[in-house]
């Protein structure tokens, strides 16, 4: 009796390890586990083509590489920023932070039923770090300008070493594997030339293998992508109920503008879309009242991941005087403070935008510091201010002016074609020509003004630009490129040499702040980075526009509203979205 | 005419040579590159930005970088797209080939509107229905393409409204973006050829209601004069009736400038069918030449406007061509 139990023991335990697959936490979606059926396709839309089949090339989001890098070591889930094994089963940090060794489940499977191997993601780290390749991954395995390395230690296990510690590590680790006996044999045999001639969109889908849950059966260019289930996905991924995921049997991806996308969901030909604006919504809400389609439609999920801001360039050599009114913190402050957000967000946002105050993204609330100074608006405050900068006498046309008579006089630019800072750079002229600052707002050319943006030396082709920035993790929200003096996102200040002692005291904290493993140290540190900034106010934040979802009622799986939000979240896990 | 033609296509080189020369320096004008773009993502670095721009070739001088491309275009080869990486012969194919099908069918609707109403509004001058027509087809040629798609798909959804009230059928009338329907290519190939055309209903019309003011006035004015002329007048005394006098012996004439502007049409074709392709999503030339225009993916910008200038000088040829043939008064030596 006693060596039946044992060996039913060891029969369950070996079933455990041969079966491991991750389960999808029933926290993330508002189905109920055992309660979601299988079956049905989902309708999407796509603004573009993808460009490449080509997971490692890939320089931008595609739907079709995405579903290739789906099974990457760890992922970060939309409850928490905390990183949780995916692909690997466990993994284990060194006490000094600097070597991560992880083993992945047994049970990964590419689509067509191969097994996925340590090969697998040896090669993609391979690929990504040749810069022949081109692929965007690159730089990401680099730390102070040395490389990140990757090695197999074992049937399943990988290290992982890193030159410092680094808060970066996890999202290193969101390392998605690649066919070592395809694209990883093209490369040993042909270099990074013959892994780039894979996989172009002219390949025969059937060709292709993915991780993801769903695998490419069409592509019929600039109209869809057709997906159907992948079996194996369902191996490695179940819910809490123990169903194997996917449950939709298939999806397709509408290729179409946004307009066009609005239509198709006007027209019951999309499950998915998402509201660019209160316009959208209103002619949503009104089809829905009308019976016109059966959705739901949700305003206000979350704030965009992206700042806009107003920069003033310190490097004018050719301009000292108003060189110098830049380089015043007691000018800039005075700006800040007539930046009517209030104003921009009504006019321009109809109310759906969020004021910004400082360089996080409100879409990573945790980071953000509520208690850093701000600068509201009070056109009275400002006065002051500028007085304090010598400036508060005023001429014959009632501008202010300094003791020689100088008045302030600038432009401030933004890129054509982006209707709402065309108007945010025209509120804030119109309040600066209030209380006498010359302000003339003008649109130019997108390249043209990243080209004067990024200009470095002594004397930049730009006084002050209205932009934004996208991009940057839940880890560690403070870019190097950004923060630090020689970096190339530096934008008020590209001389190279830091000009204040502030400037100088956050690139100091950046670094600290980047090598430091313990979070919540990490936070603080990253709150006195936005505390130090909103004192010098280099950089005018203005405010970060909000982000919007509708679907159809027939759709089920979606994050519970509490956890929905715009990227990286989102509003649902596609594995677990099935069709009520 | 043989020699005529070898002379004309001779004439096309040193044109086609400056056009390309033109629309490469054009697009160098333009302030940044393809790299740029890159630039503003925070974690890219600047050694990144030198290695794909010199990758690319984006670090060599205009003229070295038109020379190649001129290099690699006489051996038929258009280039590669920066962004996928791929040759622009394979990116533009399709967008050509899907807005060949709608422009066809526009035309072929222009004529089968614009005819009959050119005949009428000239048989029937100044009568009101006259005016009527003149003035729908001006309303056409006013209203932008892109508006006009818009308002017909509204219209779309509001008839659906009406029909599912008074009928409780609560189906679109024709597709409101798209070429083809999902499934399309488990269809048979009939049932696919008739799926986009029923597609290209909506964009069809409003393309072609864009030109059939100009077509109309200018048929009704041809068809006037000729309707004015001895020939008729003698074909009146000899007893013919109206219909035949009107179809056989004034259309005919009148048709001709139309029969040679045909030529002209191949160049059109490339142009694509304009701001509509976006609103309806349909998969053409204009959305992916916009999109590699704001990409600054050169070479497929440079790859469309090549293809455009040879259809324009061999449209322009074949418009020559079918002149002579359709007029027998015009002879080329």
């Amino acid at each position: 009796m006693r060596r039946l139990f044992l060996s039913l023991a060891f029969a369950a335990l070996a079933t455990f390890a041969v079966a491991n697959p991750f389960v999808w936490p029933a926290a993330w979606t508002v189905t109920p586990p055992g309660e979601a059926e299988y079956g049905g396709t989902l309708s999407t839309g796509s603004l573009s083509d993808p460009r490449t089949f080509q997971p490692v090339l890939q320089s931008e989001t595609n739907e079709v590489t995405d579903m290739m890098q789906y099974a990457t070591l760890l992922t970060q889930g939309p409850d928490s920023d905390e990183w949780i094994p995916y692909a690997a089963e466990s993994f284990t940090v060194s006490d000094d932070g600097t070597v991560i060794d992880v083993v992945i489940r047994d049970s990964l499977r590419w689509s067509d039923g191969e097994p996925i191997t340590v090969q697998d993601y040896f090669a993609s780290y391979i690929l990504q770090t040749d810069p022949d390749t081109g692929s965007n991954k690159y730089d990401s395995w680099f730390l102070n300008d040395v490389q990140i390395t990757m090695e197999i230690t074992g049937e399943r296990s990988l290290r992982i070493t890193f030159p410092a510690p680094d808060r970066l590590a996890f999202s290193t680790l969101a390392h998605f594997p690649v066919r070592d006996d395809i694209l990883g044999e093209a490369y040993r045999t042909g270099g990074a030339d013959a892994v780039n001639a894979l996989w172009g969109t002219e390949t025969d889908p059937s060709e292709l293998v993915f991780d993801g849950p769903f695998m490419l059966t069409g592509f019929q260019p600039g109209e869809r992508l057709i997906w159907v289930r992948n079996p194996y996905f369902g191996s490695w991924n179940v819910d809490e109920a123990g169903n194997e995921l996917p449950f939709l049997d298939g999806m397709i991806h509408r290729i179409a503008d946004g307009d066009a996308q609005l239509n198709l969901f006007l027209a019951g030909e999309l499950d998915l879309f998402g509201p660019r604006n209160l316009d959208d919504i209103g002619v949503i809400s009104v089809a829905i009242q009308n019976g016109d389609i059966d959705a739901e439609v949700i305003e206000g999920i979350g704030a965009a991941g992206s700042s806009q801001f107003i920069v003033f360039n310190w490097n004018l050599e050719s301009n000292p005087f108003l060189q110098n009114v830049f380089r015043n913190v007691n000018f800039r402050q005075a700006m800040w403070h007539l930046v009517d957000r209030e104003a921009i967000i009504e006019l321009v946002y109809s109310g759906a935008a969020f004021p910004m105050h400082t360089n996080v993204y409100l879409n990573s609330p945790f980071w953000v510091n509520e208690d850093v100074t701000t600068y509201d608006y009070d056109p009275e405050r400002a006065l002051e201010l500028l007085a304090r900068a010598g400036f508060s006498h005023r001429d014959g046309q009632g501008y202010l002016v300094n003791a020689e008579g100088q008045r302030i006089s600038f432009t401030l630019a933004t890129n054509a074609g982006n209707a709402q800072r065309e108007q945010i750079t025209q509120i804030f002229a119109d309040d600066a020509q209030a209380i006498g600052i010359d302000v003339t707002p003008t649109a130019l050319d997108f390249s043209l003004l990243v080209d004067q943006l990024l200009s470095t030396g002594e004397d930049r082709p730009f006084e002050a630009i209205l932009i934004g920035l996208t991009g940057g993790g839940r880890d560690w929200p403070f870019g190097d490129s950004v923060l630090t003096c020689g970096g190339f996102l530096h934008m008020f200040n590209t001389s190279g040499d830091c000009l204040t002692a502030t400037e100088t005291l956050i690139e100091q904290l950046v670094k600290q702040g980047r090598q430091t493993l313990d979070t919540d140290a990490a936070r603080e540190i990253g709150f006195e980075i936005q505390e130090l900034e909103a004192q010098m106010a280099p950089i005018l934040y203005t405010v970060s526009p909000q982000v919007h979802t509708a679907f159809a009622s027939r759709l089920g799986g979606e994050h519970p509203r509490e956890i929905m939000a715009g990227a990286p979240v989102g509003t649902r896990q596609l594995p677990l979205t099935h069709i009520r | 005419m043989l020699p005529y033609i070898i002379r004309r296509f001779f004439h096309l080189i040193p044109t086609f040579l400056g056009a390309t020369l033109l629309a490469f320096l054009i697009s160098q004008l333009v302030p940044g590159d393809f790299v740029t773009q890159r630039a503003l993502e925070p974690n890219v670095r600047q050694e990144t930005i030198d290695r794909m721009r010199a990758q690319f070739g984006l670090d060599q001088p205009v003229l070295v970088q038109y020379v190649r491309w001129m290099g690699s275009l006489v051996q038929g080869d258009l280039g590669m797209s920066f962004s996928s990486n791929q040759p622009v012969m394979n990116v533009i194919r399709r967008p050509i080939q899907n807005s060949l099908y709608l422009v066809l069918f526009a035309t072929i609707l222009l004529w089968l509107m614009a005819i009959p109403l050119g005949v009428f509004s000239a048989v029937r001058q100044y009568t009101f229905g006259d005016q009527a027509v003149s003035a729908v087809s001006y309303f056409g040629l006013a209203i932008p393409n892109f508006f006009f798609a818009q308002v017909l798909v509204l219209g779309l959804f509001l008839f659906r409204g009406f029909t599912r009230e008074t009928f409780g059928y609560s189906s679109l009338l024709f597709p409101v973006a798209g070429m083809t329907s999902n499934g399309w290519e488990n269809f048979t190939p009939w049932h696919q050829f008739w799926d986009i055309m029923w597609h290209m209903i909506i964009p069809g019309f409003v393309i072609a209601t864009a030109s059939i003011a100009g077509f109309t006035r200018v048929l009704r004015g041809q068809m006037i004069e000729y309707l004015g002329s001895d020939f008729i007048r003698t074909a009146r005394a000899k007893g013919l009736g109206n219909r035949s006098i009107t179809y056989k012996h004034a259309l005919r004439p009148a048709i001709i400038p139309f029969i040679a502007g045909i030529g002209a049409l191949l160049p059109s074709l490339i142009g694509g069918a304009g701001l509509v392709e976006i609103v309806m999503a349909w998969p053409g030339i204009t959305p992916r030449l916009l999109d590699a225009i704001q990409r600054q993916d050169i070479y497929v910008v440079l790859g469309f406007l090549v293809i455009s200038s040879l259809l324009l000088m061999i449209g322009n040829l074949i418009s020559d061509l079918l002149l002579a043939v359709a007029d027998p008064r015009i002879r080329y030596g």
